[in-house]
């Protein structure tokens, strides 16, 4: 069969991601298939061999639609009689799904699709046993081609097409407020009745938009909006009540919530029909990440243009200034709406997981149950990204080194089936991941013991060490507490990887365990990669920035105050006594020749603990875009970043964690 | 009360006096503020907006983060709409505008402590 016309290789991204996608739906599936098959299931799954195939074909990757196809056909077959499905048809189907898996990845590095005719025979040998119907002979004519059968389209259509409402959304309430006349900065004061609202649910149809708002345009004061929400109307008024200098006009409620829908939908594990958003475009994540860029630059222009009218005479600066004040709120609105559009569910990640597990799980003859919830918050788009390897070998390792045998688990009073628990919630400005089991829990004492005998720590050293501390040993690189030193998933050097990766995105990780009950992995994660407060310091002629989640503390005392352990000098730092390191000398450039009476020190957590940064100079703190060194900057130890004050002077951002191991 | 002014740390200090208030702990800097903050867990913080060390934007994001009912009332001055802004995003639940006058500050916080 000729390919079609039209360029594939444009598509290429697309269907590579997409049939992705379908292939982990799938496989989520197939696991879903253990606690029993429905026929919804298998209707889902059917359709998602059926997008792949329709995608392969119309790419012209004939080899991969054929093996779509197969599983099209005997996912068909057990669509009529779902009792059929046994674990040996499930495990042939999740081969299937990782063969396609691979002819997905070979096609998207434009290489050759791997050899799947054994595969293609054994489900089509399978679906004749089922149907009692001869197996198509070898030399079949290939499937029909595309053009009579399209394909699906990307954003799919469920059956029950959703009415004008969504059934399960909460209540919506319309709502008028009027700001006080008498109020100084009507805009902020509207801004915080529109925040406070939307603590309570989601804000819809306010008018004036809000960006006329935090303005202060609002005429005659009259705020209108829509609040949807599972809030009484009494919960809301009393909201409102709490904001000084706004009334509450009217409320009313606009929609009616529906019944409640039967339990039965809600037990129902798969969430197929009825639930796609209403209307999505794809988009390439550079592209997203070009719009971020661009942002970006226009927010530092801005500060640039504020700084420049700092020079400008007396008489011209008012209405300049007023005009920066707007253009800043312009550009940081859009800076927002870029960020907004960024955010990805977390489920992209976790999707795999039930899969993962499952594999790991029988690999390692352990019984599991995973149980994640919240995986609908979002995230930026980097952040989830990077955290797809992390969360996978938190995950392996609560299995493997976590979770006992069922053997080991009778005698010791539990269930024989383990349980793993992810949960996601939003805390304010971050979103916090915890990875819980119900195993062993970590031995801190052996692995101190682990510790000296590799030479990392000594006796001593470990001895100091906090609770919390020593559990954070785990991430120490070289370790590892499994006691066979083949395993291949030791603690060790994965952890090392993971806590790096958190750090990257400016998250923090924290370790809980109780012997015999089990261990929880919080990680804390900023909602956005792309803003970053900082600290900024002077040494001699230079200016650097510390990222302020990183600082705990400034302390201003004379150098000869200092006390001296070891020949070297500390901080005392509240209970503790802190190293003091010179900025200057950790980065090689001169102080200043004058020393200051009163010098500051800068106390940060670094990997190895607190310590206490000598600088010349305190300089005030920005909020800044942070940008990615480029090569061969990023191969420099100790830094993180740049970014371009508003005065136009480059700043690097320094990464505390590593510059005094650098 | 966190105000990087002692003049306006007083006049302040006085409003909460005379509407009946009690001023437990007042800081200078936004570092000083979290460390007063988790010592004595106030009902309430007043929060200027622009101090050394740790500015009031910052400090709030932190005294949330220690404690997320915490409430923090900014204290602004005309011109600084959109850090205060900011520190609403940040969780601040309300402000005052600087130079204060009584009546406003004491009517925000009642508001704030749901006494009115």
């Amino acid at each position: 069969m000729a390919g079609p016309s039209w360029d594939t290789s444009r598509y290429l991204a697309l269907f590579a991601g997409e049939a992705a996608e379908h292939l982990d739906g799938l496989g989520k599936d197939v696991v879903s298939l253990e606690k029993g098959a429905t026929p919804a299931l298998v209707d889902s799954m059917f359709r998602h061999a059926h997008s792949v195939k329709g995608m392969a074909s119309s790419m012209a990757f004939e080899a991969t639609a054929k093996l779509a196809h197969r599983l099209e056909d005997l996912l068909d077959t057990l669509r009529a009689d779902v009792a059929r499905v046994d674990s040996s048809v499930a495990d042939l189907i999740l081969q299937t799904v990782d063969a396609l898996g691979a002819h997905v990845k070979a096609a998207a590095a434009n290489e050759g699709l791997p050899d799947s005719s054994a595969l293609v025979t054994k489900l089509a040998e399978l679906n004749s046993s089922l149907t009692g119907k001869p197996m198509p002979a070898p030399s079949a004519p290939p499937p029909p081609p595309f053009v009579s059968e399209p394909s699906p389209p990307p954003v799919k259509s469920s059956p029950s097409a959703p009415a004008a409402v969504d059934p399960a959304a909460p209540p919506r309430f319309s709502l008028k407020l009027k700001i006080n006349p008498g109020s100084n900065q009507p805009g902020v004061r509207g801004f915080l009745a529109y925040k406070r609202l939307g603590t309570l649910g989601n804000v819809f149809d306010l008018k004036p938009p809000l960006d006329d708002i935090k303005a202060g345009r609002v005429p005659q004061g009259t705020i209108t909006l829509e609040l949807e929400t599972d809030q009484t109307e009494d919960a809301i008024t009393r909201t409102m009540r709490t904001v000084a200098d706004i009334e509450l006009e009217s409320i009313a409620l606009v929609v009616k919530a529906p019944p409640a829908p039967p339990p039965s939908t809600e037990a129902d594990p798969n969430r197929v029909v009825g639930q796609e958003p209403a209307r999505t475009i794809r988009v390439r994540t550079e592209v997203m990440d070009q719009f971020l860029d661009q942002a970006g630059e226009l927010l530092l222009a801005t500060a640039r243009v504020r700084e420049l009218s700092r020079g400008m005479p007396e008489v011209l600066r008012p209405p300049l200034d007023e005009a920066v004040d707007r253009l800043h709120l312009l550009v940081k609105g859009l800076h927002d709406k870029v960020m907004a559009a960024r955010m990805t569910p977390i489920a992209v990640i976790t999707d795999r997981l039930p899969r993962a597990a499952r594999d790991i799980a029988r690999r390692r003859g352990r019984e599991v149950d995973l149980v994640i919830t919240g995986e609908d918050i979002e995230l930026d788009r980097a952040i989830v990204d990077e955290l797809a390897d992390p969360v996978l070998h938190l995950l392996r390792n609560a299995i493997d080194h976590g979770v006992e045998t069922p053997d080991e688990r009778k005698t010791a009073g539990k269930a024989p089936k383990g349980k793993v628990t992810l949960t996601v919630t939003r805390q304010r400005d971050r979103v916090v991941l915890e990875l819980s089991d119900d195993g062993r829990g970590i031995d801190v004492e052996r692995l101190k013991v682990l510790v000296v005998e590799r030479g990392l720590m000594t006796p001593d050293q470990t001895r100091l060490l906090s609770e919390r501390d020593g559990l954070m040993l785990v991430c120490l690189p070289g370790l590892s507490t499994a006691t066979d030193v083949t395993d291949i998933s030791g603690r060790g050097v994965g952890m090392d990887a993971v806590k790096r990766a958190l750090e990257q995105v400016g998250g923090t990780l924290d370790i809980e365990t109780r012997a015999g009950r089990g261990t929880t992995f919080r990680l804390s994660l900023p909602l956005t990669v792309a803003m970053v407060n900082l600290l900024l310091v002077g040494v001699g002629q230079e200016v650097y920035g510390l990222p302020i989640g990183k600082v705990s503390g400034v302390v201003e005392t004379a150098r000869e105050r200092l006390s001296m352990s070891q020949n070297a000098p500390v901080l005392q730092f509240g209970q503790s006594v802190l190293p003091v390191h010179e900025l200057s000398s950790l980065l090689e450039v001169p102080a200043d020749d004058v020393r200051r009476v009163q010098s500051p020190f800068v106390v940060v957590d670094a990997d190895n603990g607190r310590l206490a940064l000598a600088v010349d100079r305190l300089l005030g703190q920005e909020e800044v875009v942070l940008k990615a060194l480029s090569r061969p900057l990023d191969l420099v130890p100790g830094l993180a970043g740049v970014t371009i004050l508003g005065n136009g002077q480059p700043v690097f951002i320094l990464d505390v964690a590593r510059l005094v191991t650098a | 009360m966190v105000d990087d002014s002692v003049f306006m740390r007083d006049i302040i200090k006085d409003i909460f006096a005379a509407g009946g208030f009690t001023v437990v702990g007042e800081a200078g800097n936004g570092v000083e503020a979290v460390e007063k903050f988790k010592e004595l867990k106030p009902d309430l913080v007043t929060m200027d907006l622009v101090m050394p060390y740790r500015n009031g934007i910052d400090a709030t994001r932190e005294i949330l983060r220690t404690d997320n009912k915490a409430l923090v009332v900014m204290c602004s001055a005309l011109g600084q709409e959109t850090m205060v802004m900011e520190a609403i995003e940040a969780g601040a639940v309300d402000f005052i505008v600087k130079p204060p006058r009584a009546e406003d500050v004491l009517a925000v916080v009642k508001k704030v402590l749901g006494e009115a």
